[in-house]
């Protein structure tokens, strides 16, 4: 019995054993088959997922394509949004402002006094397009349209060609970063709305050479900003005017000190395109005598001006700015090519200068000093001075600029234009006039 | 009551405008090139453990990116591997009446990358420059095997490729010169690819080899080698440097003082530049 029980257990066993084997047996062909279908899943897993790949990689080209493309057009602008409010009496003390239109009279407005959006476009290295129209109320006019090359082998000369602003200090400095509401009034009437259309070298010897010097040479139409927008699309007289300007800049990083130093000139004319009839224009020279003029005579519009800039990193930045110009100025009342600021049929010899004190206070605020002189005739004075348009002006600007961030700042100005005082002027000029201007401007850039 | 109370409130409020004056935190913010901010973190670190009350914050972006930071007003430094450009100086003048303030920090030298298996060892300037001009294509016309040469470069924004551009290839960059984003990321691509080459820190050149470097054809090959630079001999060679908008003052003037004194300026060969003396 015993033994039969030992076959038993012993038979029982091997059973036992036979199919764990079989079992075991199963069991790797499931984990061989299981391996093999898993290794197919992940191939097909691979496959579709490099399809994938292939097939973003093939669209971010094209993304990329258009994006390289984009990334050679740039756009930037500001928008200057303002308050002013006007301190202007007449000579009677009844009227208080500034005319608007008709006999009405308004001594403070909200005012968008630039709204401009600048487009640059590089197609390659040294050449680009700029186009930066500004946006009126009332209308668009284009303000800055250029191609500019610049020249790839010596990294030293450029060619502007279209309409850019004129090669002076003051009018380079852009809008969106002065310290005052507005340029000075000699800058304002000799070279009105800043630009011209024409065509101008540049030679910058810096980048390549280390010499810190820059040179200007232009050749302009003469007559933008004079006249009927659309007399200023082409030239009127045929004849071009040339502007040429010199900075050379000096450092001394050890004292925090730097100064440019420079000086430009404009030789120009003005021309008689026309003449009334049948009675001439008469037109008075710059000793104040009269003389009538042909069609086709020119009249001396030549200026010489010096100009120097100082930097002194004292307890932050200070700038100390001045720039003087005098010469002969020339302008006549005809619509194609009157100057608003210097309107009337004459030849003067002119002078101005400023002076302009600018003090950062810490990271944020800004305060500013500004000191102008322009007196249109200087052989006449006092009550010698017969027309309004021959007082000599002296003008106090202060400033103060607030920055939020790079995009937004804050500016209060206060302008107070002292006249000369003439008996033979008008009445509104026997005395200062009461003209001051304060402005609030919130500036936005981008 | 609300006297005594008062009075208790303002012995608070001055114990802790005290406190608060003591455990202030300075905070500097430090920006801009990508070839810099292992070693500008390295300062911070160090800088902040022996002055805890400090705080700077060092971040990359490139050395053209850092510039304009400091121009925005949004960093206190700005590091750049070139120098700062006179349309950047224009405008720290135009918005803070300053000519910025330039301080040379370390040296560094430019190397140029060749993978491991190729038998060109040795280029001159101009080779080098016309091999990224595109103007040189195939390896033979430098004494190498009949083989395309794949190109490899920083983005514009950053200071080694305007240094190398301005100093080494003069011109404009083939168009076919792939950008990467970062100097690592070209001494990746260059070790995979037999007959490529790129630009970059002498540094980073692990699993590359540097390209020996001749002023002109009659010149002695020299390899970028911390001698090389710091003597100058090797004609792609750099400053490193810190910019700020006006003279430093508070934190900032003490980090960089301890910059450049010798506890700050012996930290440099640790992560691979060269000290300025």
């Amino acid at each position: 019995m015993k033994k039969i029980l030992f076959a038993v257990l012993v038979m029982t066993s091997v059973w036992t054993n036979a199919q764990e084997v079989t079992s075991d047996t199963v069991k790797t062909e499931s984990v061989d088959t299981l391996k093999t279908v898993d290794i197919n899943q992940l191939k097909e897993s691979v496959d579709d997922h490099s399809m994938k790949l292939a097939g973003f990689e093939e669209k971010f080209s094209a993304v990329e394509s258009v994006v390289n493309e984009l990334s050679k057009i740039k756009v930037s602008g500001y928008i200057q949004a303002q308050y002013e409010m006007y301190d202007s009496w007449a000579s009677d003390g009844t009227q208080h402002g500034v005319l608007v239109t008709g006999s009405a009279y308004e001594d403070n407005s909200f005012y968008i006094r630039r709204a401009r959006i600048k487009f640059t476009y590089k197609p390659i290295d040294g050449v680009n397009f700029v186009l930066q129209p500004n946006f009126e109320a009332h209308q668009v006019t284009l303000k800055d349209a250029f191609v500019q090359l610049n020249d790839r082998w010596l990294n030293t000369f450029s060619l502007w060609v279209g309409q850019f602003n004129r090669p002076t200090y003051e009018i380079e400095y852009s809008s969106a970063s002065r310290e005052f509401a507005e340029r000075t009034l000699m800058t304002r009437t000799l070279y009105p709305t800043e630009r011209d259309q024409g065509a101008k070298l540049e030679a910058d010897f810096v980048t390549n050479f280390e010499i810190p010097l820059k040179l200007q040479f232009a050749v302009l139409n003469g007559n933008f900003g004079e006249g009927a927008l659309a007399n200023q699309a082409k030239d009127v007289d045929n004849g071009k005017d040339i502007m040429a300007r010199a900075v050379y800049s000096l450092k001394f990083p050890s004292k925090g000190l730097g100064i440019d130093f420079g000086a430009h000139t404009y030789l120009g004319n003005t021309t008689v395109i026309a003449q009334t009839t049948p009675t001439p224009t008469v037109f008075s020279d710059v000793n104040n005598n009269s003389f009538t003029p042909n069609v086709g005579d020119k009249m001396k519009k030549e200026l010489f001006g010096a100009e120097v800039q100082m930097y002194y990193d004292f307890l932050g930045g200070l700038s100390l700015k001045g720039e003087y110009i005098r010469g002969t100025y020339s302008g006549t009342t005809n619509t194609a090519q009157v100057n608003t600021l210097f309107n009337a049929n004459k030849v003067r010899n002119v002078e101005g200068y400023y002076v302009s004190l600018v003090k950062n206070v810490g990271k944020v605020n800004e305060v500013s000093l500004r000191y102008d002189v322009f007196d249109p005739n200087t052989k006449l004075s006092g009550d010698g001075v017969k027309t309004k348009d021959d007082l000599k002006y002296n003008t106090w600007a202060f400033a103060w600029q607030y920055y939020f961030n790079d995009y937004i700042k804050v500016m209060a100005c206060y302008t107070l234009p002292v006249n000369e005082k003439s008996l033979n002027a008008g009445a509104d000029y026997i005395k200062d006039k009461h003209d001051n201007i304060f402005t609030l401007r919130l500036q936005a850039r981008f | 009551m609300k006297t005594k109370n008062l009075k208790i409130a303002a012995i608070l409020l001055v114990v802790m405008t005290v406190g608060f004056s003591f455990t202030t935190i300075n905070k500097v913010t430090v920006k801009g090139s990508d070839t810099m901010v292992i070693l500008s973190q390295k300062w911070a670190e160090v800088y902040m453990k022996k002055n805890p009350g400090a705080s700077i914050q060092v971040t990359g972006g490139g050395s053209g990116v850092g510039l304009a930071a400091l121009i925005n007003g949004s960093t206190d430094i700005a590091n750049s591997s070139r120098p700062i450009k006179s349309s950047e100086v224009e405008k720290l003048k135009a918005r803070y009446n300053t000519l910025g303030v330039e301080i040379p920090c370390a040296k560094d030298g430019l190397s140029v990358y060749l993978n491991k298996a190729n038998p060109v060892a040795s280029l001159t300037l101009k080779q080098i420059g016309q091999i990224f001009a595109g103007k040189i294509t195939n390896w033979k016309e430098v004494g190498g095997p009949d083989a395309s040469i794949k190109l490899y470069g920083r983005e514009s924004s950053s200071g080694t490729f305007g240094f190398f551009k301005d100093n080494v290839v003069k011109t404009d960059f083939s168009p076919t010169c792939q950008t990467l984003p970062g100097t690592a990321a070209i001494v990746n691509a260059v070790k995979k690819d037999k007959y490529s080459v790129g630009y970059g820190g002498a540094a980073y050149a692990e699993g590359v080899k540097d390209c020996a470097v001749k002023k002109d054809d009659k010149s002695p090959a020299i390899l970028p080698t911390a001698a090389t630079i710091k003597n100058h001999s090797y004609p792609i060679t750099r400053y490193l440097y810190m910019y700020l908008k006006s003279k430093p003052t508070g934190e900032t003037k003490a980090f960089v003082d301890w910059i450049l004194s010798p506890a700050g300026q012996g930290l440099i060969a640790e992560v691979g530049y060269y000290p300025l003396k």
